[in-house]
């Protein structure tokens, strides 16, 4: 369904030095140095599938959905998604894919999302009943009613999100691009929408790629990671490889102590927890249990935050 | 076909937006009554004594008639666009099926009916003052007027289209337009009737764009065309129309291609 084969993305990025001189020194002489944003990618992901594709900021992730959504054209390389070249932007391509952007909207801001709707559904030529049924289906998953019919400058940042899914899912793409769908939305409808996503994955067959911050949109939507750095892939295989990969540690976590700091816990809400190498968990596990014969211990893999910190060596994800 | 299917819910759409942004489209409009203001100008200056043809009724006639037809071919594309190039709000427009540019063009088409009943009490008050204004030109005239001032706008909007393209390369194109703007007031009759320039001007304003995105409508509304006149004028636009097409489809091609370096 999405097929890159050696994709490269290279921005020409202007330098310019500090002071007048070397301002009008610009003026004539203008300094460019290339950026690597996406360097010679290979990424093959099958139909439905449901990809998590992690990186720290900056590693090529919004550079790489542009390309694959025909937005960016690339520099060199090749990929073919719905079995189109998406830079070509064919008609039939738009039709199957849809790109959620959480910093992008294409919601008319002073009209109600209804009429969103309406022009989308002119503008992808959809048939009325098709339409209507869809609509009917993302009103009810999404329960947009008490406010589909509100100006969407009025609504409130989860409201507003809760149509940019549903106009971006008019159309039923085969193919969801999600871009941060989650970033700055309060928990209840951060869980909304990934509970949403994962529906219209199971209903639909959709092949979805994610690129998130949020551990919990990965690991509830993401059977498969994708990690990409530097603008190339460092890992790329089922989460659970991923946590036993980049998180080979576990987690000891007792409750209703916290005087555990020198053996190398921290606490936390009334609990202390330790992250440990597999072969330390039975010595740790006894020294807490000589100190606090009755504490309540369990042993955990770390949380998807902690693997992702170890992934990325200590860069801001 | 598409685009046809399309159109009915585009206008519909665009038309409630015009509703809710109706006092930004009221500003908008008075803004651009400036033929009322140089007919004030001229009015004094011919009322002493005709000058090439135009006495006080004539150039009433023209003045109501460019403040029709001004209304009848402006368009914001530049604004629009520049604004969307510049944000990357263009990247949700190009992930529909149908060219952005399309829809800009139903966009302003659909404001239409909100720009002429804005226009039309100043237009009856014109007529009220100089009731000779109600006599219709020839029938072959009103015609010809209706293709003639189709492409008068259309020209006008591809201009836009050109210079808010630019926009895929520099950080302001509004200055630039601002110099095409200022040539196109004075070359296409805006600011004064184009008989009035020179004898010796007369074949090189012919042939120019800015004639075709004015004067030459204008000119059919006040029974000042000749059949003859009317036929090279569409023969004009026609043809800046075809080189505005490839300029724009050369100038967003190229454009698409290095959008988005950052943040699109």
């Amino acid at each position: 369904m999405i097929e890159a084969r050696q994709l490269t993305k290279v921005y020409r990025v202007p330098v310019k030095k500090p002071g007048l001189w070397a301002s009008v020194r610009s003026l004539w002489d203008r300094e460019t140095r290339d950026v690597h944003a996406v360097d010679h990618l290979d990424l093959t992901i099958g139909e439905g599938e449901r990809v998590g594709f992690l990186g720290p900021n900056g590693a090529g992730k919004t550079t790489t959905l542009k390309m694959l959504t025909g937005l960016l054209h690339p520099t060199s390389g090749s990929c073919t998604v719905a079995g189109h070249t998406p830079r070509d932007r064919h008609p039939d391509f738009l039709r199957s894919v849809t790109l959620v952007m959480g910093q992008k909207q294409q919601l008319l801001w002073d009209l109600p999302a209804s009429e969103t709707f309406v022009l989308n559904r002119a503008l992808f030529d959809l048939d009325r009943v098709a339409f209507q049924r869809s609509l009917d289906e993302l009103v009810e998953l999404l329960d947009l009613s008490p406010f589909i019919d509100q100006p969407v400058r009025n609504l409130s940042l989860g409201q507003r999100m809760r149509c940019e899914l549903a106009a971006a899912l008019l159309h039923r793409p085969k193919v969801l691009f999600l871009d941060e769908p989650t970033i700055g939305l309060d928990v209840q409808v951060q869980a909304a929408v990934r509970t949403f996503v994962a529906e219209y994955n199971r209903r639909n067959g959709a092949t979805v790629m994610l690129t998130s911050h949020d551990m919990k949109d990965v690991a509830s939507i993401a059977e498969r990671i994708v990690l990409i750095d530097g603008g190339t892939i460092r890992f790329d295989g089922p989460l659970q490889q991923f946590r036993q990969r980049f998180g080979g540690g576990r987690r000891l976590v007792v409750r209703g102590v916290e005087d555990l700091g020198d053996l190398g816990f921290t606490s936390a809400e009334g609990r202390a927890s330790a992250t440990v190498e597999p072969d330390q968990v039975n010595g740790l596990l006894q020294r807490v249990l000589e100190r606090h014969p009755d504490a309540e211990v369990t042993v955990e893999d770390p949380p998807l935050e902690e693997v992702l910190a170890t992934a990325f060596g200590g860069k801001e994800g | 076909m598409h685009l046809l299917r399309a159109l009915p819910d585009i206008f519909r759409v665009s038309f409630a937006g015009v509703v809710a942004y109706r006092a930004e489209m009221v500003i908008w409009i008075l803004t651009s009554t400036m033929p009322l203001i140089m007919l004030a100008l001229w009015n004094a200056v011919v009322d002493e004594a005709p000058l090439m043809g135009f006495g006080p009724t004539e150039i009433t006639r023209y003045f109501a008639a460019t403040l029709l037809v001004r209304q009848l071919t402006s368009s914001w594309l530049l604004w629009e666009l520049n604004e969307e190039i510049r944000t990357g709000s263009l990247s949700m427009k190009l992930l529909r099926p149908m060219h952005p540019l399309w829809v800009h063009a139903a966009d302003m088409l659909a404001a239409m009916p909100t720009r002429m009943v804005v226009l039309l009490p100043m237009l009856l008050a014109l007529v009220a003052w100089r009731p000779e204004l109600l006599a219709l030109p020839d029938a072959w005239a009103l015609a010809v007027f209706l293709p003639s001032v189709f492409l008068a706008w259309l020209l006008g909007f591809l201009v836009q289209a050109a210079f808010a393209c630019l926009a895929f390369w520099l950080e302001q194109t509004q200055g630039l337009f601002a110099l095409w703007f200022g040539a196109w007031m004075l070359l296409s009759g805006y600011l004064a009737p184009l008989e009035m320039f020179p004898e010796a001007a007369q074949p090189l304003l012919g042939v120019l764009p800015f004639r075709g995105m004015l004067a030459a409508p204008v000119e059919l509304l006040t029974g000042r065309a000749t059949p003859q006149t009317a036929l090279v004028d569409l023969g004009v636009q026609l043809g800046w129309t075809v080189v505005g097409f490839a300029v724009v489809r050369a100038l967003w091609n190229r454009g698409l291609a290095r959008y988005g370096a950052y943040g699109a």
